[in-house]
């Protein structure tokens, strides 16, 4: 018999027994391709309400009723004007209040008629995120009235209040839509890795622990298929599966974009078949190499607990590699592209922020995850040759 | 034919200061003709089980020669493996695939197309009577139903040596009485080389032609039942038997 033929029957073998699993394979189903849209409705769904927020136009305050020059200055604004409730200080350290709050001392008129400074304060709780938002807002509203005042009182004295700007700013994002939005969608690329991640490992542990454990590993290794025909087919039923869920995962995005609550969010994220290929395209490797490697790992193992308990370290590393692209403030390293998971999670990056991808940069992690594969079937095949069934 | 000469195999467990070595198998010969049924017999932990996994090359021996229909099992493994039909100690079936799909994927392994595995499934499922068996999903068969799927595998590609390690283990008095009449049409009417392994003496007494008896790990008298029992000096062949692997243990240790 071929390699090809062993390859191909084990395989084949393979990939009707994983898809035979039902339970498993809905729980992954479920996890890896509902997870990503429900994770983006929620995103979306946070953003909505800050913006919703931003629209609304209210500020929330003590005092305002003894300072009618400001609370003029606000309502011309088109601010609303809401009295805090008694107990704000509580509400707005529990996130119960989504504002922050304004207090306005009594004197305020008066000391501001005599030409004094008279204290505004603006409290707000860091670890308050609804209230946090607001808080550049009343910041933004507070100084306008400051320097409308300002003004008056030179205009009064004859001076054009142009004397106290002595440069101008102009504020310019160059970040383009697709840009902002990835700040937003960044954690999309680590929900598309761990999708791979479930895809393929129970596919991987089941065709090597497991077989080991069911007893079916000797019968199989007493026919004549070669060991690396064996390994190779069981790995390319843990690989396609991978990359199915994967498939699947990255497809799941196409229709959840419609349930996008935030306007502007669905509006910078655009996430289309174009991107979903880019995706794949960048998976693939790294697929390979996971499958490869959780095999490798799961070969030495006696049962498929074992297998689990020593897979630990793997799921920790692909769920938590790509956080250190997410974490870093000083933006993508050239070595990151030479780290799976790390280097897919920037390349996926890329293609959400619509920057483009060379195929200088899509080397490097070609290059790893097709070593990083070969070293492990190399490895496996090895383990079985030595230690048979054993 | 099956020809396993002195062979050798020690294991060493654990590492450094406490690494102990157990001999195995120490100078076993084996020689199973065509259309006979060599029983390998011998107390438990005499090396039945690590010779027959030397004899598909799932343990490497350190010393000793096995040959296959005169194929070496150094130089030509898979040839080996093509020419044997294994029943090892470890029979597990894949519980999501039914009789037939494990039956005819380790023909398609044996490199036999998939008609002719689908063609030799039925022929082995009438012999061993476990046709209503073929369509149902291993998982919950009985030890029984495990034993026949076991068998009907290990001799899809049928092949011309065959070998049984404890094929009785766990099966019932009426799945025991098919097994054995099942090898007997096998040896006679295909003339099969059959070598099976056991410690059970009713199975050696009912079906074997010939007889190797083993104890820690050598090969300590050969010959038919009733040459054995001549030459321990006993009526019984239990008692024969006994004489001649347990006292051959103790000159050993």
């Amino acid at each position: 018999m071929s390699h090809w033929q062993a390859m191909w029957t084990v395989f084949v073998k393979e990939l009707k027994d994983a898809l035979r699993d039902r339970r498993t394979l809905m729980a992954v189903f479920v996890s890896s391709i509902a997870m990503g849209p429900l994770m983006l409705v929620a995103l979306s769904t946070l953003v909505g309400k800050f913006e919703k927020r931003a629209e609304a136009r209210e500020i929330v305050a003590i005092g305002l009723d003894a300072a009618p020059t400001l609370r003029n200055y606000i309502e011309r604004q088109t601010f609303t004007i809401k009295r805090a409730p008694a107990d704000w200080e509580a509400q707005l350290k529990d996130s119960k209040l989504g504002d922050p709050v304004v207090i306005v001392p009594a004197d305020f008129e008066d000391a501001l008629a005599h030409g004094q400074a008279p204290r505004v304060q603006l409290v707000y709780s860091s670890a308050n995120q609804r209230a946090q938002g607001g808080v550049a807002v009343i910041g933004r509203l507070l100084q306008g009235f400051d320097q409308e005042q300002a003004s008056l009182r030179l205009v009064a004295r004859g001076v054009a209040p142009g004397v106290m700007s002595v440069s101008r700013i102009d504020e310019h994002d160059i970040a383009d839509t697709a840009a902002r939005a990835a700040q937003m969608t960044g954690v999309v690329p680590i929900f598309v890795l761990m999708a791979v991640l479930y895809g393929s490992v129970n596919a991987a542990m089941d065709t090597t622990a497991g077989e080991r454990e069911r007893g079916s590993l000797e019968p199989l290794l007493a026919t004549p298929a070669s060991r690396g025909a064996i390994v190779v087919g069981k790995w390319g039923a843990a690989f396609a599966l991978g990359l199915l869920i994967a498939v699947l995962s990255c497809m799941s995005f196409l229709p959840a974009q419609s349930l996008l609550r935030s306007e502007s969010l669905s509006a910078m994220f655009r996430f289309g078949w174009a991107e979903a290929a880019w995706f794949i395209t960048v998976l693939a490797p790294f697929a390979a190499a996971l499958s490869a490697l959780m095999m490798a790992v799961a070969i030495r193992c006696k049962t498929v607990k074992e297998a689990q308990a020593n897979n630990v370290v793997l799921t920790m590393a692909v769920s938590l590699t790509p956080m250190i692209g997410l974490f870093n403030q000083e933006g993508e390293s050239p070595w990151n592209l030479w780290v799976p998971p790390l280097a897919q999670s920037a390349l996926m990056n890329r293609v959400l922020k619509n920057v483009p991808i060379s195929p200088l940069d899509f080397a490097p992690g070609v290059v790893v995850c097709s070593a990083v594969t070969a070293l492990a079937l190399v490895f496996v095949t090895r383990q079985l040759t030595r230690r048979g069934a054993q | 034919m099956i020809a396993m000469d002195d062979l050798r195999k020690q294991f060493t467990t654990g590492r450094g200061r406490k690494a102990r070595s157990v001999v195995a198998v120490d100078g076993l010969t084996l020689h199973a003709q065509d259309g006979a049924i060599t029983g390998l017999l011998g107390p438990n932990g005499a090396g039945k089980t690590t010779s027959l996994r030397m004899l598909v090359g799932l343990v490497t021996p350190d010393s000793g020669t096995i040959r296959v229909d005169g194929v070496d099992l150094r130089t030509d493994p898979q040839g080996v493996r093509a020419r044997l039909g294994v029943l090892s100690d470890a029979r597990g079936l894949y519980p999501r695939l039914t009789a037939r799909e494990n039956i005819v994927y380790h023909g398609r392994l044996h490199g036999v197309a998939d008609d002719v595995a689908q063609a030799r499934c039925e022929h082995l499922a009438r012999l061993l009577e476990m046709q209503p068996l073929l369509d149902r999903r291993t998982d919950g068969f009985s030890q029984g139903e495990r034993m026949k799927t076991a068998l009907a595998r290990a001799l899809v590609h049928d092949p011309d040596n065959i070998v049984l390690d404890e094929p009785t283990n766990g099966l019932d008095v009426v799945a025991t009485r098919a097994l054995r009449e099942a090898l007997r049409v096998l040896r006679d009417e295909t003339g099969k080389c059959i070598v099976f392994s056991t410690h059970i003496m009713q199975e050696v007494q009912r079906l074997c032609d010939r007889v190797v008896v083993v104890a820690h790990g050598r090969h300590v008298a050969d010959g038919t039942v009733q040459s054995l029992c001549e030459q321990a000096g006993c009526t019984d062949f239990e008692d024969a038997f006994v004489k001649l692997a347990f006292d051959a243990e103790g000159h050993a240790q």
